[in-house]
Parts: structure tokens; sequence; C-alpha cells
């Protein structure tokens, strides 16, 4: 597909405050992107943390496959014609890429992006003699 | 079946963006493919009420 007419990309300003948390801010082409965030996410009504503190593998969102649908599976033949060889943009304003995303100029071939996330709440003992049940 | 696509002009003003965060990817350009995938889990066990017990420890 972007084998011979590539089009090219022409971003006049960009301006990106902060990237982290293994992000990637990528200037130019590139050939496989692939990308694994996993957090684990804990709130806490009292604020005690220990630095020891959780294990990906006890839980099985962090492990369970997500099926794909190969790419080549469908039997598609694609063309694309590039009329205008160029892609344009005058600015692009970012405030934060974070956790292994990606700000990508240019063209790729492969990209991979995957994100697991496991939210927990703690909350203290709390008495409900009041009749009033549930949070 | 047969997909053709005819990229004609593209000019774009201004892109501003709050946050680009967990595995995601915003980008200018093309790619042959881009696979996203995402687990969330919230389920009603991870709401723990009562005396205050810390995760299992990262034993890696």
């Amino acid at each position: 597909m972007i084998t011979m007419l590539q089009r090219i990309t022409c971003v006049d300003h960009i301006k990106i405050d902060s990237v982290s948390f293994s992000s990637i801010f990528q200037i130019g082409d590139s050939e496989q992107i692939q990308a694994v965030s996993r957090a684990l996410a804990v709130q806490r009504e009292a604020e005690i943390f220990f630095d020891n503190e959780g294990n990906f593998d006890a839980f099985t969102v962090f492990s369970e496959a997500i099926p794909f649908q190969a790419a080549d599976d469908e039997n598609v033949t694609f063309s694309t014609h590039n009329l205008n060889p160029v892609l344009k943009v005058r600015n692009i304003d970012i405030l934060g890429a974070s956790s292994s995303s990606v700000v990508h100029l240019g063209n790729s071939r492969n990209i991979a992006m995957e994100a697991r996330v496991k939210h927990i709440r703690q909350l203290l003992p709390r008495n409900n003699n009041s009749g009033v049940e549930g949070i | 079946m047969n997909f053709q696509v005819y990229n004609r002009d593209i000019c774009v003003g201004d892109i501003r963006v709050i946050g680009v965060s967990s595995s995601s990817l915003l980008m200018v350009g093309d790619a042959e493919t881009i696979q996203l995938a995402a687990t969330f889990d919230t389920p009603a066990e991870s709401l723990i009420v009562g005396p205050f017990v810390p995760l299992s420890p990262d034993i890696s």
C-alpha cells in the first residue's frame, strides 16, 4: 500500500507539553510499532500505599488473550491512489502523551497497541447501622 | 472485495488534544495495519470495603 508513492506528512508547528511513561514522539516513518501498557489503578480512602504492592499475575485482565482477526483473513484487494501526496497540518497542540502512547508524524506499516487496566477501590469499614446500604 | 481509496487534498488547520494515553495513538500519516486492544476491569469485587489489606506483593 505505501510502497511506491508514499504520502509526505507536513506539520508546520507541533507542541507537546509532556511525553511520559514509555510514550514516544516519532517524527519520520517507521516500520513496526508495538506498545503495551499495564496499570493497576488503586484508589484508597485511607492514604496508605506500600512500595512492593501489586502483582500483575494475580489478575486475569493482564494475562487473558485478546483475540484478533488476522489482517489477511479477508479476501480484499486494496489499492490507494495518492492524488495529493502531502498531508498538511498547520498546528498540533498536545498537553500530554502517557502510558505507552505514540504521537507519530509520518508513515508506518504495522501498528499494534495494547492497554490493560485494573481498577481497585478500597474503602474504610463503616457502620451501616443507619440503614443506608451500599455506597 | 475490491477496495479503492483516492487520497485527495487533506489540509488540517489546528489539532488540539488534551491527552494521548494508555497505548493510544495519534498519527498524521499512513499505515498498513493498526491493531488496538484494551481491557479495562472494574468488577464488583474490586470495590473492597473493610479492614485495610495491601494488594498481593510484587514477587517478580
